[in-house]
């Protein structure tokens, strides 16, 4: 640290982390929170104690079957962006050819593009040719979000790869298909799953495409979410937010956790 | 088997390969652009730039020509303002902090800090809707402090969606910001307050100064994202407090006016398009002043 903190402009930077952090972690803890009121409806901080609001988020179907296609739809979404991404990327790091760095720039593209904007042009186009119905729609429109990511993260883990280390295992007698799965991918392993996991998260949070293109019987749990929260302060809408943030939470510990232990 | 071997056999050689492995092995992911971006993209601009089969700007007109679109615009640019002031002034301090922390604190907070980015943008502004709603924690706060004399009505008001708005993109800017200052030497900063300028003053002319194209980029990219998030200006703001984004949802879904809403999306569109030519800009100019140090 270059500026001394008991200093009154070190006490100043410090104040202002302080109310930032309180600042981005409020509105989380509120959902978590708020639900275990006894009060009936939601308030923050909660007054009395129950678990009443938590158990009848757990009880009711509409939000499991909602969770359910959400974690349907996010590995689906997962698996597919992460093959087609991993294929460009490696396509990319691998051949030079004219052209390159347009293809790739339109392969990033969708990241600058409001999902919004891409959520018009998406329902207009499925609407026009009546190409697929219900769930694959919404699975497709992800995959266009997504596999940006997938490319961004295992692109520059492509291009730091040693080429050398492929050729060695051709030349004592490798194919390149198995020196493809047995040296190219394990290093590059950690950004796959990096990849796949932004591609899940993204996925299963994404509202806007949801609302837009999923089929109104098989909503998925942002959609019901945010359907609910429009039409009134629940506190078990309340709950099952809060269920959300601690399943993130405990995957992000796991992740962690996991991470660190592959790093050793 | 052995064709296939021969194919995949020459693609790790250095030399000319056939055209046809590079071709499969990017068709999928070129297939799929096509189809689902590029062509529905187009469609989008053609549907706002036709009527009744015949190329006409009547759409845009519609647009430019009503007093309400060009509020909703201005309150849509004034939402992009507030909030990238507010990630600025919180987000510069707290990534500085981060890049010159030295303990495993650090890598603590920056989890911290991603945290809120794993939690859906629905269920965040849900949290600030409880903590908005008419006898909340806020308006009960702000009372308290005297800074307000009655019950602060903040839900389905701009300064409420500007709030949660900001706290939804505070990740972002930070995590840019943090690369920005990591990448700038320490060393500089103890060198301008040796030589007698104050840490404030030292970190306005050094660090600051090297940090402002990263800092414009962060900018860029908070700002551009805000006046097309829709999420929480449709929660916390709903119907009275309406940007570009909640009107075009609008238009597609309750009104299915399809050329309308391919109008205001392209409109939307130029503008996040010219702020990520900038924001491009911005990062070419900080490669080649770093090129240059």
């Amino acid at each position: 640290m270059t500026i001394d903190p008991r200093s009154p402009f070190g006490l100043l930077l410090t104040a202002i982390c302080i109310i930032a952090f309180a600042y981005l972690i409020l509105p989380i803890l509120v959902v978590v929170v708020a639900p275990l009121g006894d009060t009936g409806y939601l308030a923050f901080p909660p007054k009395g104690f129950t678990l009443r609001w938590y158990a009848a988020a757990l009880d009711d179907t509409r939000y499991l079957s909602g969770f359910l296609t959400s974690l349907q739809i996010g590995g689906a979404v997962a698996l597919l962006s992460t093959i087609i991404g991993v294929l460009a990327a490696y396509g990319l790091s691998r051949y030079d050819f004219p052209g390159r760095s347009l293809i790739e720039a339109l392969f990033l593209s969708p990241l600058i593009l409001p999902t919004l904007v891409l959520a018009v042009s998406l329902s207009l186009f499925f609407t026009r040719t009546g190409l697929l119905t219900g769930t694959g729609r919404l699975v497709l429109a992800h995959i266009i979000v997504c596999t940006p990511y997938v490319i961004r993260v295992t692109l520059p883990v492509l291009r730091r790869f040693d080429r050398t280390l492929e050729e060695a295992a051709q030349n004592l007698g490798a194919s390149p298909i198995q020196s493809f799965f047995l040296i190219l991918l394990p290093v590059i392993k950690t950004g796959i799953i990096a990849g796949c996991v932004m591609a899940f998260i993204t996925s299963f949070d994404e509202v806007v495409l949801a609302l837009f293109l999923a089929s109104p019987g098989e909503p998925t749990l942002p959609v019901i979410i945010y359907s609910a929260v429009q039409l009134g302060f629940e506190p078990t809408v309340a709950a099952v937010s809060g269920l959300l943030v601690i399943l993130t939470c405990v995957f992000m510990v796991l992740y962690q956790i996991l991470g660190v232990a592959r790093q050793d | 088997m052995t064709a296939t071997g021969d194919l995949a056999r020459q693609k790790g050689r250095s030399g000319p390969s056939p055209a046809v492995v590079p071709v499969l092995i990017f068709a999928p992911c070129l297939i799929v652009y096509l189809v689902l971006f590029v062509w529905p993209q187009l469609s989008l601009l053609t549907t706002s730039a036709f009527d009744k089969g015949q190329l006409s700007g009547v759409h845009y007109v519609r647009f430019l020509g009503d007093e309400y679109y060009w509020e909703l615009l201005g309150r849509t640019l004034l939402l992009g303002v507030c909030v990238t002031l507010i990630t600025l002034v919180l987000g510069v301090p707290v990534a500085y902090v981060l890049a010159r922390m030295q303990s495993r604190m650090a890598a603590l907070l920056l989890i911290l800090t991603t945290f809120p980015l794993l939690v859906s943008a629905v269920v965040r502004s849900f949290g600030w809707m409880v903590l908005f709603f008419r006898d909340g924690i806020v308006s009960n706060t702000l009372q308290a402090l005297g800074l307000v004399d009655h019950p602060l009505q903040l839900m389905y008001t701009l300064t409420g969606v500007i709030i949660a708005l900001a706290q939804v993109l505070l990740p972002l800017m930070v995590l840019t910001l943090h690369g920005v200052f990591k990448s700038i030497d320490p060393d500089l900063e103890f060198a301008a307050m040796s030589l007698g300028a104050s840490p404030p003053l030292a970190l306005c002319l050094v660090t600051l100064r090297l940090a402002r194209s990263g800092i414009v980029a962060g900018s860029l990219l908070v700002f551009s994202l805000a006046i097309s998030a829709f999420a929480t200006p449709g929660l916390v703001g709903g119907a009275r407090a309406n940007v570009m984004a909640t009107a075009i949802y609008e238009q597609t879904i309750e009104m299915l006016d399809w050329p309308f809403a391919s109008t205001l999306a392209t409109v939307l569109l130029v503008f996040v398009l010219a702020l990520s030519l900038l924001y491009g800009a911005a990062l070419d100019r900080r490669a080649k002043s770093e090129s240059v140090a």
